[in-house]
């Protein structure tokens, strides 16, 4: 009898420890790449300071990995709804290359060409939501027809060129970089925190408090965790898939502003398998690609993870094929956590 | 469960032992850092003359280029010879984005001298710009950046090579016949100057192009290229591949077809890297390869010069080599 | 390895199928009514050496312990019926004894030698063959494909020997009694006919041990016998039968002894003399249960729904699911939707909710007012709710919290005028949540980790918040067990006191005869007649449900 309490106490220790390791899972990953981070960390070489242990790294880890953020921000919604975007890299192209076509060829106003861009990226989106509730197609399948004429639609409107000053002689632009591109990249006066990082904050917070708190982020997991349940529910499935899509879209077109500002030029070939990067963001959060299950702040989490370790290789310059061999071990890993806490 | 605990445990031990290293990291670099930081403020001319170890960053834009492997052999092997010199290699993967990191990295690490060969210009004029700003002299290989905010740049001229290439061409098939031309990315730079450099050579002759098609440098494309252009024409004298995979699948493209062409069409190609070009020729599958020159050697006897304190020219132009069956064997000869 | 186990197992089949009664026996026992004098069972082998004896098994996940100590005998050519509500742990251990929980406590003995279930294959080797409740078909496979996959019969160059497949798939089927062309993929097939392929390949194999989870839960009546008749001719032949179901009726015919499981743990085997129904469902619940309260007796109101020449057009079959159905449903009335599988009474209801877009037609009136069908929305607007039959794949969200669940039809009442609120969807779901007795751990739990009962509960709070004016459950006692069904009872009962129509379907005709007022029996798609509350009997319904009477 005394040892049968005796283990039930210890039972429930260990169950409460687990489920606060469970919720946790996400944040405790985090800290363990930051620790592997400060111990594997090169110093100066003037100062000796360990270089992963200052401000600057945390900030550019951010500011670096702040249009993957972006584009996992609305990877997460369709991801939600058990879809899926593989259209986002070359969205961003599109929308990269027609915000650089509008502000540096044809001299437009920031203020036209940014909303242009991004709606430019909605509007691809809600084309792909469109095909998928209109005819049934698989998401894969849409947004990989997307995928390729998003991109072709960047090459037929640069003309297959880099859009940058003075690439063409009617351009508008012939030297120098616009006001707008040096300011997106450059720290804030006051805070060493550039624009695009901002951005990226601010949209992935935004959309974890619509997800979270309104009526449209419930549909999104209603229809992941079961389509029809929802739909007699009186969910407008179609609906709410555009909207999902046209949202990833829209995100992927201001990713493309993004990527404009820091190459400061529009490239055709931009974002190109930066879709992959975006997917695994959130799978590495702990989203689950089944549709249903997940959070924005797991994006969050999964974006820094990335962004972290590749940091850290960087730093210590270990080649690209170790490094890609530790991307693979490092998605098998969270994805096989994931299966362990849904046991 | 116990897993579980073990490795929040170890997590725990980890923690803590950061924690001190990093406090014990603290306390010499107190005293050490502000010395430092005063040399490098002071220029980097006294900052670096006592030093007993030079650092060099190199920033490859990617490597996933044969020839980009042969600049980073270069540059490890030249390196070598100079015990003083420390070198740290990163490959960008051909992202503009890693190698702007990658340039604010070497910053930050405070390296005394980056050697950088950019994907493209303009994302990497503002970080170049950055490095010059805070005293560590920059050396740009193979493709320039935008203004001249840089310490030395050390190219090869694609234009002149391609030149040299159309005269070679004319002189060997007497000033007339069809040639085929197979063109790099023709978006990029170096595509273009080769295009434009063979344009040059060819004029006044009666070499006419008969047939060219992007093939992004790409030895499978450069295949299928050759296919439709040896269907389509009847009489082909040459094929002037912008690189030596192409020129090399072009090669194998005319072998398939079965009908001996390979053995009358003259191949040409440009970059002879040792084990691409120069073997072609050696093996009698290409006519000529022209060297681009990947500069690698020569950057590390710039970087040692600038280390120094010596003086540099701003701009470097390298030369190139033809290899032909004739002179493969002693390796080469030099054009100029 | 693989092959030559293929090989002993279709060298095994001519001895099998020689264990099985032929076509035509089956054909005498069909003309028998169901259920009616049984023959009293021999306990012929009885005192055998039972063949495989689980002793104190043990299985927990995690740390939630969901079977604590269970023993179990099966023996040869005898059938013990393994009862319990849902989540006591039956179908946990039919999967130790499946091989599919290595990590499990206790002992298993095969015919007296301990034997450790670590694989599936250590448990087929063993001669147990499991038939699960979700099947293990491969829907675009052909029947043949399916009954012989892994074991396929090789013919020259070692290429897969169609003909011959074909044909012995053809030989078992006909010597099970069905006619279903082994050239047919499986997706086409009736759940039923889906059912029997399952046991066919179960017994293609040599099979010891047979075991059943819910094999009748998804098969009509008349197949439901063939199934028992079939299940006779393997215990005669010596098979061992573990059989699990939550019916009553088909316990008590099928059973040699019973044992029943509480949350978890052994209460008791014994023979069906000696546990008489009420005592097995004490043994079952821990408690006592009328499990038919007595009929409500409320004066029907106003008609709240009215269906006229309601169609449903199958685009597959090109016919009419529905054929003309017309029918009006008064406030406070409870009204039962009978008929065999297929009749149509199903999609009668999900017609009425527009689940079926534009495949159906027909003029709707809710509370005298005309209403178009054309989507489960506008349905949900015009005050009607509707519990489907396939809880699983179509009414909870398996993630979802049951709170969200809950609120998941009112999300548009409870947003003000963006946010939703967890404030506000506590208010609305927290007072369903009592009323209705959800047994979760908490409102926040995800309502897989539900009993079916309760994730039943759930769905009907989401209902209810919207205060339909009429209700249509589709099954509503599906899969769950004794005691959330007399819940379920009760509440319909109270639900109906309170002014709603309801419209609902089971399979049970017990459940239809105690709490319809009206009974209304389709067949083929068609109403083929309307019984009240005196006329409605056990025979009558039959007989209109197999139209007996009208053909004659």
């Amino acid at each position: 009898m005394k040892e049968g309490s005796a283990e039930k106490e210890r039972n429930a220790l260990a169950a409460r420890v687990k489920s606060w390791t469970d919720r946790y899972r996400g944040v405790l990953a985090l800290v363990a790449v930051v620790l592997l981070g400060c111990i594997f960390s090169p110093e100066n070489y003037r100062s000796d300071w360990p270089l992963f242990l200052t401000l600057d790294t945390q900030l550019d880890v951010l500011f670096e990995y702040s249009e993957v953020g972006i584009l996992a921000t609305g990877m997460t919604l369709v991801i939600l709804t058990g879809g899926i975007d593989l259209s986002v890299g070359s969205v961003l192209g599109m929308s990269a290359t027609l915000f650089s076509l509008m502000v540096v060829a044809y001299g437009l106003p920031v203020a036209v060409a940014l909303p242009a861009a991004v709606l430019a990226g909605a509007v691809a989106g809600c084309l792909c939501g469109g095909l998928i509730a209109k005819t049934k197609m698989q998401p894969f399948v849409a947004t990989l027809a997307m995928m390729a004429a998003a991109r072709g639609m960047a090459k037929l409107i640069s003309g297959g060129i880099k859009v940058q000053p003075g690439a063409r002689e009617w351009y508008a632009v012939q030297s120098g970089t616009p006001a707008f591109f040096e300011t997106m990249t450059s720290a804030l006066p006051g805070i060493p925190v550039q624009p695009v990082t901002l951005l990226f904050v601010f949209t992935l917070v935004f959309m974890w408090l619509v997800v979270k708190y309104t009526r449209f982020g419930r549909h999104l997991y209603a229809i992941g965790g079961s389509e029809e349940a929802a739909r007699l529910s009186g969910i407008r499935i179609g609906l709410t898939k555009v909207a999902a899509y046209g949202l990833c879209g829209l995100f992927a077109g201001l990713a493309g502003v993004c990527n404009a500002s820091r190459m400061t030029l529009g490239d055709p070939e931009a974002g190109s398998t930066y879709e992959l990067d975006a997917i695994a963001a959130v799978v590495i959060g702990g989203t689950s690609l089944m549709g249903g299950r997940g959070n924005m702040l797991l994006t969050l989490l999964g974006t820094l993870i990335i962004g972290y370790i590749n940091k850290i290789l960087s730093l210590n310059a270990v080649p690209e094929h170790y490094r890609l061999l530790a991307k693979g071990a490092i998605i098998v890993a969270a994805v096989l956590i994931q299966q362990k806490r849904r046991d | 469960m116990k897993t579980t605990f073990r490795a929040i445990a170890a997590i725990l031990v980890v923690a803590s032992l950061v924690l001190i290293t990093s406090c014990k990291r603290q306390q010499p670099s107190a005293g050490g850092g502000s010395g430092a930081g005063a040399g490098s403020g002071g220029g980097k001319g006294g900052g670096t003359g006592h030093k007993e170890q030079w650092v060099i960053g190199m920033s490859q834009c990617n490597l996933g280029e044969p020839w980009r492997v042969q600049m980073n052999e270069d540059i490890k092997k030249a390196a070598a010879e100079h015990p003083r010199i420390k070198l740290i290699l990163k490959d960008a993967q051909n992202k503009s984005e890693a190698q702007q990191a990658q340039t604010k990295e070497f910053i930050s690490q405070g390296v005394d001298l980056i050697i950088i060969s950019p994907k493209e210009a303009r994302p990497l004029t503002q970080p170049v710009a950055d490095a010059i700003d805070k005293g560590i002299p920059v050396i740009v290989l193979d493709r320039k950046v935008e203004g001249d905010k840089y310490t030395c740049f050390i190219g090869a001229d694609n234009v002149k090579i391609g030149r040299e290439a159309g005269k070679h061409l004319v002189k060997l098939l007497g000033g007339k016949g069809n040639v085929v031309e197979l063109k790099g990315l023709m978006t990029s730079t170096p595509g273009q100057e080769r295009h434009n450099g063979f344009m040059e050579g060819l004029a006044g002759s009666e070499l006419k192009i008969v047939f060219d098609a992007d093939c992004q440098w790409l030895e499978p494309n450069a295949s299928k290229e050759m296919n439709s252009a040896l269907s389509r024409l009847e009489k082909i004298d040459a094929v002037y591949a912008h690189n030596d995979p192409s020129a090399h699948g072009a090669f194998l493209a005319a072998k398939q077809e079965g009908k001996g062409r390979e053995k009358t069409i003259k191949f040409i190609g440009i970059d002879a890297l040792p084990h691409e070009g120069v073997r072609y020729v050696k093996e009698g599958i290409m006519t000529a390869t022209f060297q681009y020159p990947t500069g690698g050697k020569e950057a590390i006897d710039v970087a040692m010069k600038i280390l120094k304190g010596e003086k540099v020219e701003k701009n470097i132009t390298l030369g190139t080599m033809i290899y032909t069956a004739e002179n493969v064997e002693k390796g080469g000869e030099t054009i100029q | 390895m693989e092959r030559s186990i293929g090989r002993g197992m279709c060298r095994a089949l001519p001895e099998f199928t020689s264990k099985m009664l032929s076509f035509s026996a089956w054909l005498d026992t069909r003309t028998q009514r169901p259920y009616a004098n049984r023959e009293p069972r021999q306990q012929s082998r009885g005192d055998d050496v039972p063949q495989i004896l689980m002793k104190g098994i043990r299985k927990s996940f995690g740390e939630v312990s969901v079977l604590h100590g269970v023993d179990l005998e099966l023996r040869a050519g005898n059938t013990l019926a393994l009862v319990g509500e849902n989540g006591a742990g039956k179908s946990t251990l039919i999967k130790v004894l499946a091989g599919v929980y290595p990590d499990y406590g206790g002992e298993i003995e095969l015919d007296g030698k301990p034997l450790r279930m670590d694989s599936p294959r250590t448990s087929e080797n063993a001669g147990v063959a499991v038939i699960f409740q979700e099947l293990s078909l491969v829907p675009p496979m052909t029947v043949a494909e399916n009954i012989f996959l892994g074991r396929e019969p090789f013919g020259r160059l070692r290429l897969v020997n169609r003909g011959k497949m074909a044909a012995e798939a053809e030989r078992l089927l006909g010597e099970l009694g069905i006619h279903i062309s082994p050239e047919k993929p499986v997706e086409l097939l009736s759940m039923a006919e889906r059912q029997m392929v399952e046991i066919a390949k179960a017994l293609s194999r040599k099979v010891r041990f047979l075991i059943m989870d819910e094999p009748t839960s998804t098969l009509p009546e008349e197949d439901v016998e063939r199934l028992f008749t079939l299940m006779d001719k393997l215990r005669v032949s010596g098979v061992g039968l573990l059989y699990v179901s939550h019916k009553l009726e088909e316990i008590y015919r099928v059973a040699d002894r019973i044992t029943v499981l509480r949350d978890g743990a052994l209460v008791g085997t014994a023979t069906p003399q000696e546990l008489p129904p009420a005592m097995m469902i004490k043994w079952m619940v821990g408690r006592e249960i009328d499990q038919f309260l007595p009929k409500h007796q409320g004066v029907p109101g106003e008609p709240v729904l009215s269906v006229r020449n309601m169609r449903l057009h199958d685009p597959v079959a090109d016919r009419y699911l529905v054929d003309d159905v017309s029918f009006t449903v008064k406030a406070g009335e409870i009204v039962g939707l009978a008929g065999l599988r297929g009749a149509g009474n199903n999609e009668v209801l999900g017609a009425i909710f527009g689940r079926y877009g534009n495949r159906a037609s027909g003029a709707l009136e809710i509370c005298g007012r005309a209403v178009a069908i054309s989507a489960p929305r506008a349905a949900l607007e015009a005050g009607i709710a509707y519990l489907s039959n396939d809880r699983k794949e179509a009414g909870i969200v398996p993630p979802m919290s049951v709170l969200h669940n809950m609120t998941l039809g009112s999300l548009k009442a409870l947003t003000r005028p963006v946010i939703l609120t967890r404030r506000r969807e506590m208010e609305a779901g927290r007072e369903l949540y009592e009323q209705l007795s959800v047994r979760a751990p908490s409102i926040d739990t995800p309502v897989e980790n539900l009993s079916g009962g309760n994730q039943q509960k759930a769905l009907l709070g989401r209902w209810l918040m919207r205060k339909p004016r009429v209700l249509l459950l589709d099954e509503p006692t599906r899969g769950i067990d004794v005691g959330a069904k007399a819940e379920i009872y009760r509440l319909m009962n109270e639900l109906a006191e309170q002014g709603l129509g309801i419209v609902f379907t089971s399979t049970e005709l017990q459940e239809l005869l105690a709490l319809s007022d009206r009974i209304l029996v389709m067949h083929r798609g068609k109403l083929s007649r309307e019984l009240s509350r005196e006329e409605a009997t056990q025979e009558n319904v039959t007989e209109a449900a197999m139209q007996v009477s009208t053909t004659g």
